[in-house]
């Protein structure tokens, strides 16, 4: 299917790419209400109530930003979520906000 | 991961011929009356099958036997190709059990996936990271029913057992699910593609309409190797859980699906009732 590049990303451009579009933010939300799902894209895309191809190029974003991995099953690509590398990005958005409410603040 | 349970990756075979095993010790489900049931719980590395029909409580039972073998220092999964993790999550938590906590303490993890996942991985299997991560004791997949959808009738029976050879080889003891719409009659035949033959314990729950009141009731069909209560027992879902109750020792016929009181119980009954109207 795809391969994800993972790089170093400040804080903000994490923040831009997880909320970068609505499809986004629902895989996000699905994901984290539900942090032992494993399936495919096209599994994945009937869970939220969308389409494939919907949400081909948004899986895409977040495995290439790590927040999702792929693997493959038998015949089939599935993508699931990292954990650790979810908590790391939340950590990273988190200092970048305080970062932000600090320069606010003075 | 506590202490208690060290990333060692121990072999399916280590645990098969740990002290534990060969000692006999086993499997205890945490609700006392069904390990009384069970002479003191499932046999290490069994594969239990827990049959009944919809709302009987099969999910509940399963959640509160992983969440009462953590409490125990051994670890679990929940495998579920229906609800999503939200959901069991959610009503959990209404009878206290807070699986995301257990699940951030590595004792617990909820797989939700497709049953065709579950049957296409081979090498690389799909619980192969989670086993290796969390070494887990006990597994419970809800349900074996939804793997029917995707595997041809008459391959129902391969499959199945093949994901239970997979299990036992890795030493976990597995709760399988299974959708059954039909315990009655003198059959006592719980699924209809001979699954019955495969599992080593079949634990049956079973509505019941009683004096226009339904009740549910559990019974052990079998226990390989083992001795066990062959009554059925009434049992209620309480805020804590699966409570099992007296033994339905006053009706028969509760299986066939037509409960009657038994003729010394009526007997009884005509004798109080005159007694009653002497006074």
């Amino acid at each position: 299917m795809f391969r994800g590049e993972q790089t170093e990303v400040s804080g903000s451009e994490i923040l831009s790419t997880l909320l970068g579009s609505e499809v986004r933010g629902d895989l996000l939300v699905l994901f984290h209400r539900n942090p032992g799902l494993i399936d495919t894209v096209d599994g994945v895309a009937r869970r939220i109530g969308r389409t494939t191809v919907a949400i081909i190029s948004e899986v895409r974003e977040l495995l290439e930003l790590g927040v999702l991995k792929q693997k493959r099953i038998g015949a089939s690509e599935v993508v699931y979520l990292d954990r650790t590398k979810d908590r790391e990005l939340l950590e990273s958005v988190a200092n970048h906000l305080k970062t932000l409410k600090v320069g606010e603040e003075r | 991961m506590s202490a208690a349970h060290p990333k060692t990756r121990a072999s399916g075979f280590d645990k098969l011929f740990s002290s534990e095993a060969i000692g006999g010790l086993r499997v205890k489900t945490g609700i006392v009356e069904l390990d009384e049931m069970l002479r003191g719980g499932f046999m290490p590395g069994d594969a239990v099958m827990l049959a009944g029909s919809a709302g009987t409580g099969k999910t509940t039972l399963a959640l509160q036997y992983l969440v009462n073998g953590i409490n125990l220092g051994e670890p679990g999964i929940y495998v579920t190709f229906e609800e999503l993790p939200d959901q069991i999550y959610r009503d959990a938590k209404n009878f206290g059990w807070d699986l995301r906590k257990m699940e951030e303490e590595d004792k617990f993890r909820v797989i939700c996936t497709s049953p065709n996942l579950l049957l296409e991985s081979s090498d690389d299997s799909l619980l192969e990271d989670v086993l290796r991560d969390i070494q887990p004791r006990r597994l419970v997949i809800d349900s074996l029913s939804h793997l029917e959808m995707f595997v041809k009738r008459d391959d129902m029976r391969m499959e199945a057992y093949r994901v239970i050879r997979y299990l036992k080889t890795r030493g976990v003891s597995s709760l399988l699910l299974w959708e059954s719409p039909q315990i009655s009659g003198g059959s006592f035949s719980v699924t209809d593609v001979g699954l019955s033959f495969l599992v080593d314990c079949i634990v049956a729950l079973k509505p019941v309409e009683i004096e226009s009141a339904m009740r549910k009731a559990l019974v052990i069909l079998k226990m390989r190797g083992s001795d066990h209560d062959k009554r059925l027992r009434e049992f209620e879902i309480t805020s804590a859980g699966i409570k099992i109750e007296s033994a339905f020792s006053n009706y028969e016929g509760i299986i066939s699906g037509s409960p009657r009181k038994v003729a010394s119980e009526k007997f009884m009954e005509l004798f109080r009732g005159a007694s009653e109207k002497r006074k």
